[in-house]
């Protein structure tokens, strides 16, 4: 399974690559939206993990932007920010989930798996 | 008409004594009259200087020009309109108010008007006093109020950025702990189960922080639902058991009525019973006693969470709900592991489902935390 994470953090990038190339998962990253933009069209990825707060291009308008160039992009929006109605303007952006840090691998990989399933 | 019959005869006495100045001009601006006030404030003048003078040379020219009053006691002859009022400042910071009013003899003429001027020096001291202390205490306001925002907004950045290294930490923690990483020894594995326990302590600091700063922004959200409050006050003992089994203490669950017809957060609930519950476990020594009572009364249902603990003192009883309070003794006495949030939050998501939440306790005898939910009517 092919997975694109979009985050600023590379601390945070480098625990996704560990634990989900553990998992079996080809892993590839991007530090912000406008680059995580290029490295979808790359290569389309079964699912995104996008973080919102980033530079260059926010991960609101970057899942807005992959989801024009490819309607069925599978985006999990992943955030630090539990501000109330965030979730709600992600799901209308278009993401399918919403998970708030700190989550469970675990639980993580069942979204993950559900939304590849689906 | 009949009070004022009552003191006819007495009219002069009470014009006498009124503590403000009084002058009837006619329409020559010759005086006719000045009361006693203006004697006593008129430095050597007798009424037979006073009586049939012009105004002009009766009462000071310096008021005469700040005034303008002989041309309004001669519009006041005119028209026939009293003229309401006005303040004038006196050198020395001395403040006057006056007014004219005509006196009619019959409909049509009025032959003579009443001055009458009262000192409002003090009063407009005093009303300036009470002006700058009202700017002084705005701005107080203002600045505390910044202050707070300032902090809020501190408390919110920081359990947000502290959210992603967590997660990095608790990535790996989940990676040692699956095996991903290898065999772990035994003594690996307890290692890691106590930074794992760890975590999860900052994880609820992390989370309390954020909920203080929601309850603050007015952002803690409330989904209202039917929820059974017998069920989350045992779902929420059998979480704390082991905690409270590591200080032999006893936890029991009292349920007298049902309790079906209450609407709100479950999950916020569970969250106000788990920081009562574990306050109650922190508070009360080895071996003590907790007890949860849940009774029916008409309006609400009510909970009352009882341990025989160290209490809590009358005059930190109002204070415990506050945020940031961890009580009055010294800083450096505090336990650690808490923030001072745990009842705060509690507080918030009560009053958020429109109940109340006290204590009713004393040093030594333990401690009683009641909160109430209304019953959907």
């Amino acid at each position: 399974m092919k997975l694109l994470i979009i985050d600023d953090a590379p601390e945070m990038l480098r625990a996704f690559r560990d634990i989900l190339e553990a998992y079996g998962c080809e892993v590839y990253v991007a530090e912000n939206g406008e680059e995580g933009l290029a490295r979808y069209a790359e290569v389309m990825p079964d699912v995104v993990l996008m973080d919102i707060l980033m530079p260059k291009l926010d991960g609101i308008s970057a899942t807005k932007k992959i989801l024009e160039m490819d309607p069925s992009a599978k985006i999990i929006v992943i955030s630090a920010v539990g501000k109330s109605g965030l979730d709600n303007e992600c799901l209308l952006a278009g993401a399918k989930k919403f998970i708030i840090k700190p989550f469970k691998i675990k639980e993580l990989l069942s979204s993950i798996n559900s939304l590849v399933a689906e | 008409m009949k009070g004022i019959e009552s003191v006819r005869g007495y009219q002069e006495e009470i014009i006498e004594a009124i503590p403000s100045t009084i002058i009837v001009v006619n329409r020559s601006l010759e005086v006719l009259y000045a009361n006693r006030n203006y004697y006593a404030k008129s430095v050597a003048k007798r009424e037979r200087d006073v009586l049939g003078e012009r105004l002009s040379r009766v009462i000071p020219p310096m008021l005469i020009e700040k005034t303008g009053i002989i041309d309004k006691i001669r519009e006041v002859f005119l028209t026939g309109v009293p003229f309401d009022g006005d303040q004038i400042r006196y050198p020395g910071g001395m403040f006057y108010f006056y007014k004219i009013y005509p006196l009619k003899e019959d409909e049509e003429s009025i032959s003579k008007v009443v001055i009458f001027m009262e000192n409002i020096t003090e009063l407009t001291r005093l009303e300036e006093e009470l002006r700058e202390s009202y700017v002084k205490l705005e701005n107080a306001f203002a600045e505390l109020k910044e202050n707070d925002a300032i902090k809020s907004e501190f408390i919110s950045t920081a359990s947000h950025e502290l959210r992603t290294p967590i997660t990095v930490i608790n990535s790996y923690i989940e990676m040692f702990e699956g095996g991903m990483l290898g065999e772990l020894s035994s003594v690996q594995r307890e290692k890691i189960e106590i930074i794992s326990s760890q975590i999860e302590h900052m994880i609820r600091l992390v989370e309390d922080m954020l909920d203080v700063s929601r309850l603050e922004s007015k952002a803690l959200k409330i989904n209202k639902y039917p929820i059974w409050v017998d069920d989350i006050a045992r779902k929420a003992i059998d979480d704390l058991s082991r905690l409270a089994g590591l200080k032999e203490q006893s936890m029991s669950l009292t349920i007298e009525g049902s309790h079906s017809d209450v609407e709100g957060d479950g999950r916020r609930i569970k969250q106000v019973f788990n920081n009562l519950l574990t306050n109650a476990i922190k508070y009360t020594p080895e071996k003590g006693k907790i007890e949860v009572i849940i009774t029916d009364e008409p309006e609400d249902v009510c909970v009352s969470i009882i341990d025989n603990g160290i209490g809590v003192a009358k005059k930190d009883q109002h204070r415990i709900f506050e945020k940031f309070y961890t009580g009055s003794g010294s800083s450096l006495t505090r336990e650690s592991g808490r923030m001072g949030l745990g009842l705060a939050i509690a507080k918030g998501i009560i009053e958020a489902h429109e109940g109340r939440i006290w204590v009713a306790s004393e040093i030594g005898m333990g401690s009683t935390f009641i909160f109430t939910l209304p019953k959907k009517l």
